[in-house]
């Protein structure tokens, strides 16, 4: 496993970590825009399994304010870690594409 | 649904963090029309999973801490305790300076450890004031009311050893069943007390709200604190050995006081740096100007 804990694409930590990468979002925000851009629909356990594992690996961090619907915000490290998974990815992708004969675009 | 009520799957520091938010995320879930079967069940496994992750980390952590100096001794006795009678029965006779030297490291051992908890406690002092007066009190009542009753049981036990060691001789003592399984009973309401009010201490200082240099103190007296606490194990190895002229216990207390004294830079190092990354978090000291400050401090 990577050291960020990136795995699949459908991985609740990396879905949470793109979600955030344009702006801080609180859980329900959260799970609306995951539904929106990957059509995964994450509960609330599965959603703050992962927000509870992301903060503990300081990839992601809690922002003040209205502590029931507590905002989010990816941290330095966090995008680092999207970044280096998104570059594996796209290899992955492009090895495949290649070798399948697919138009890239 | 309760939807509180699904929060007691999981554990009770995780629900003191994240509870609430938790909570507001299934109620906007619930307004949305979703089953709540699916939701429900969704809940307790990722609760049943939280507890197995903390579990598993604590397990983790525990070893961890585990004394490497403990584990030595453990496995220098069996192997020590393995030799042939004739190389025992060689021991030196015992000296009295290995025995004044170690009676002085375990008195100031237990006075160091004794003034370092004095001093946490009173740097924590106003932040825990703050804490009771806004109602915390009802947070950790449960778990100081668990840690006074297995006090009063262990101060139970030990004032009956006092009694029965009083009332008989040594050698009704030594021949005694009943003693000897109130030692283990007294020994473990002992142990368990310790656990109970570490529990309580920790749960009572997540809800503390310390000042930057009181937060910035706290690495720096734990790491005296445990240095102190690795002095007594060999400290008291030593005097055994004097004591009973005994040369595996010596080669014991030694070996684990050369480890002490090899892991010991370590985690003050450690802590040190944790202290400065604390400060220079809360922007009380800048990286770059901190060491030549020290420096010329020093100097002058």
């Amino acid at each position: 496993m990577a050291p960020s804990g990136l795995r699949r694409v459908n991985d609740p930590p990396l879905l949470i970590l793109v979600s955030l990468a344009d702006g801080p979002k609180h859980g329900h925000a959260l799970a609306k825009d995951i539904e929106d851009f990957a059509g995964v629909r994450l509960g609330p356990g599965a959603l703050y399994g992962a927000i509870t594992r992301l903060v503990e690996r300081g990839l992601i961090e809690p922002l003040g304010g209205d502590d029931r619907r507590r905002p989010y915000q990816i941290t330095p490290p966090g995008s680092a870690a999207l970044a280096g998974a998104l570059a594996d990815m796209r290899r992955i992708t492009r090895a495949g594409v290649s070798r399948l004969g697919l138009d890239p675009a | 649904m309760k939807a509180a009520r699904l929060l007691r799957w999981y554990p009770r520091a995780w629900r003191e963090r994240y509870g609430e938010e938790l909570l507001a995320l299934i109620q906007d879930t619930l307004d949305e029309g979703r089953p709540t079967w699916r939701l429900r069940l969704g809940v307790v496994r990722g609760g049943l999973r939280e507890r197995v992750h903390q579990a598993v980390r604590a397990g983790t952590a525990a070893a961890k801490r585990t004394s490497t100096g403990l584990l030595i001794t453990v496995v220098a006795a069996m192997i020590l305790g393995s030799l042939p009678w004739d190389l025992k029965a060689s021991l030196p006779p015992a000296r009295a300076w290995q025995k004044t030297a170690a009676f002085d490291a375990l008195v100031g051992a237990f006075a160091v450890t004794g003034v370092v908890v004095l001093a946490s406690g009173l740097v924590a002092a106003p932040a825990f004031i703050a804490f009771l007066r806004e109602g915390g009190w009802q947070q950790i009542r449960r778990r100081v009311a668990w840690a006074a009753g297995a006090t009063v049981a262990a101060g139970g036990g030990l004032a009956g050893l006092f009694l029965a060691e009083r009332s008989m001789s040594s050698a009704q003592v030594n021949h005694s069943w009943a003693y000897g399984i109130g030692v283990v009973a007294t020994t473990a309401a002992l142990v368990v007390a310790s656990g109970l009010w570490a529990s309580a201490v920790t749960a009572t200082a997540k809800h503390l709200k310390l000042a930057t240099r009181a937060r910035a103190a706290q690495p720096l007296l734990a790491a005296v604190t445990l240095t102190a606490a690795q002095v007594i194990l060999p400290a008291n190895l030593i005097l055994l050995a004097a004591a009973q002229s005994s040369l595996p216990w010596l080669v014991v207390g030694v070996t684990n006081l050369a480890l002490v004294g090899f892991v010991t830079p370590r985690f003050v190092g450690r802590a040190v740096r944790q202290s400065r990354r604390l400060r220079v978090a809360s922007g009380k000291m800048t990286v770059n100007r901190s060491p030549q400050r020290t420096h010329g401090r020093h100097r002058a």
